[in-house]
């Protein structure tokens, strides 16, 4: 089974050249036989007429002998040596062609029955040459006659040779035409299977939600079950996502009850129990995060604006720190659009606008930068800032970051985690003005 | 400071309830937002908390049914759903706050201060009213410097004139501050807590007006 290649068209290939080979190879042997039948045939022809012409020419003598009332030998039968003979066997003295020069040939075996119909016996010539020899035998008057003719066995095979070169040949270019015919056909009857390959890489990606594009009859259901699989994917994981927030939502009511009965000091004397609420609640928030992020494959279809986003949040934090009346200086193009889902471009804004507003003065500062490919979003504040070796270790955070504790950096590894799924990246460096400078970096939406 | 809780959670509302009614507000329960939205309607509420995923009318609707009818209460929403998303939502809607469970009692007590503060229109949490001074966002009164100690229901008096210092606050509306529903109260009583007050801060800081009702004033006018 190993010689079986692997690929379709090589199979298919295979398959094709053996087939075109075994009908080719017996076309090849049925001709030969063919036409070593029809020159066999003319020879024999040659020959019988010839005992004939020699039998009709037989008298027989006042003494008993045998003459030839007239000269019988045309060509080839006249050329000495020729291989071409004929010859009264019985009786003798034998009679011979002009050609034998009274010398006389072997036959392989003795004819002795009555032959109505020459049959064919190997003989060998005077010359040792291979012959092929018909005999027959007639009655003149009542004497038995036999006379034998024959030919020499090249005379076959020059015409066969002949004839077989040419034929052999066509065979050949037949076969490369074929099997190259062949190879062509499939290369192109696969390419549908490589388009599709390609669709579905471009799903994958995220580049197309379905398989599109014409397909070939053959295809088209192959596509409608794929389509059909695609979509039942995206329901499953819609309502698995759906399962995860209630259950993480579901969790939370009780888990605030919890947390309210624990504040009350007669019920936590010692302080462990609220730490453990709280420890759950953060996984809770961080698997839900995960899991709303990680549903999302590529993000090439989504498209979300950038502009009207960050003045909702800034309406939002507006509000949320109204007691700090911090001053949003906003610098984004209207028409700047990220390819990120909007929920987890609010989640990844969210999480770094809390942060700049929870440690700025008076100033947080937003900017969109349009690159070429992507989009840089830099939020700055006007607080203290991170030193060097906290941005290592609040960035190193996010790599257990359900087991982080809350505060300083704690929505970064979220944010940076996000953008790290849409292909983007998050930096940290120092703002103008003064405090901490957070780059996200996007992919641009087309 | 009457506060409305809509909650659909009994073992929560129960809680906040109970814990919001140890410092001193007057708490009313909404178990699902068809209630919710019908009390934020008809009563004076100094503030609401407001969980989004309610029963018969979702906690979105119902706040941006109150502000589409012109209700300005300060609204803080109480819930599970911690997007951002939901977060932006809450606040398109018309929130003033947001706050997600689990949460420290204390936290929501702070904000919900704040949220009333702020909505009486003091940017600073020091109410001063000549000798006396208003922690609105600790909740303490100081008369002179020095602690002033009050019951339940002078405290809720008191607060509701310092957060409108200057100006007159109606007998009802003092009232409907300071009783929740369910009490059984005599007509006199908010003349009999005024009369308790002015003992222990002194006559002049809390003027009658006539007809009207009451102000809380540092005595100048």
């Amino acid at each position: 089974m190993r010689f079986i290649p692997e690929s379709l068209g090589g199979r298919l290939l295979l398959g094709a050249s053996a087939f075109i080979l075994m009908a080719l190879l017996i076309t090849g042997v049925v001709m030969d036989f063919a036409i070593r039948r029809f020159i066999q045939g003319q020879v024999d022809g040659r020959l019988d007429g010839q005992i004939l012409s020699v039998a009709d020419a037989l008298r027989v003598n006042s003494d008993g002998t045998i003459r030839l009332e007239r000269i019988v030998d045309g060509p080839p039968f006249e050329r000495p040596l020729s291989g071409w003979y004929w010859e009264v066997l019985t009786p003798s003295p034998a009679l011979g062609s002009t050609s034998l020069r009274s010398e006389s040939f072997a036959l392989a075996q003795q004819v002795t029955e009555d032959h109505p119909k020459p049959v064919t016996v190997d003989g060998t010539g005077p010359r040792d040459e291979q012959l092929r020899v018909r005999v027959q035998r007639f009655y003149l008057g009542s004497r038995p006659v036999t006379i034998a003719a024959s030919a020499p066995l090249h005379a076959l095979a020059g015409p066969l040779h002949e004839a077989l070169t040419p034929l052999i040949v066509t065979l050949v270019l037949l076969a490369a035409t074929l099997i190259g015919g062949v190879f062509l056909q499939v290369r192109l009857g696969l390419r549908p299977l490589a388009r599709l390959r390609g669709e579905l890489a471009q799903v994958r990606s995220g580049k197309a939600e379905r398989v599109m594009g014409a397909q070939p009859i053959e295809v088209r259901p192959l596509v409608t079950e794929l389509n059909n699989l695609l979509d039942q994917n995206a329901v499953n994981l819609e309502r698995a996502r759906r399962h995860v927030a209630n259950l993480a939502h579901g969790l939370k009511t009780p888990l605030a009850t919890l947390a309210l009965a624990l504040e009350e000091p007669s019920h936590d004397r010692e302080k462990k129990l609220l730490p453990l609420v709280n420890l759950m609640d953060r996984r809770i928030r961080h698997h839900l995060t995960r899991a709303r992020a990680a549903a999302q494959g590529g993000g090439e279809r989504a498209r979300s604006l950038l502009s009207p986003r960050i003045a909702d949040h800034i309406a939002a934090f507006t509000k949320l720190y109204a007691d700090k009346q911090l001053e949003f200086v906003v610098d984004v193009h209207a028409d700047a659009a990220v390819a990120c889902e909007a929920q987890d471009l609010d989640e990844m804004l969210g999480n770094l606008l809390d942060n700049a507003c929870k440690w700025g003065r008076q100033k947080v500062r937003i900017k969109a930068e349009n690159l070429e490919q992507s989009i840089e979003i830099s939020i700055e504040d006007d607080g203290p800032g991170l030193s060097a070796g906290q941005v290592a270790d609040v960035m190193q955070r996010g790599q257990r970051v359900d087991e982080s504790a809350p505060g300083y950096g704690f929505g970064l590894p979220i944010a940076s985690e996000l953008a790290e799924l849409y292909g983007g990246s998050l930096s940290l460096g120092v703002a103008t003005i003064r405090g901490l400078k957070v780059i996200l970096r996007l992919p641009v939406a087309r | 400071m009457r506060i409305l809780l809509v909650e659909d959670d009994p073992e929560l509302a129960d809680a906040v309830v109970r814990a919001l009614r140890t410092e001193n507000f007057v708490v009313d329960l909404a178990t699902n937002g068809e209630d919710g939205q019908h009390f934020g309607d008809t009563e004076p509420y100094d503030a609401a908390v407001l969980d989004l995923g309610l029963p018969k009318v979702s906690g979105v609707a119902v706040l941006k049914a109150w502000r589409a009818a012109g209700r300005g209460l300060p609204v803080l929403i109480l819930t599970a759903r911690d997007g951002w998303s939901d977060k932006v939502e809450g606040f398109k809607a018309g929130a003033d706050d947001y706050l997600v469970k689990p949460f420290r009692m204390e936290e929501l007590v702070m904000r919900l201060r704040a949220l009333i503060r702020r909505a009486a229109g003091h940017a600073s949490p020091q109410i001063v009213c000549g000798p006396l001074t208003f922690d609105a966002q600790l909740g303490s009164f100081t008369l002179d410097g020095m602690p002033l100690r009050l019951t339940a229901l002078e405290w809720r008096v008191l607060s509701c004139l310092s957060l409108r210092a200057e100006h007159v606050v109606s007998r009802t509306d003092l009232f409907q501050r300071v009783y929740d529903g369910e009490t059984e109260v005599e007509s006199n009583s908010v003349e009999v807590i005024i009369a308790r007050l002015r003992r222990k801060i002194g006559h002049q800081l809390i003027e009658t007006s006539r007809g009207r009702g009451y102000r809380l004033t540092a005595g100048s006018t």
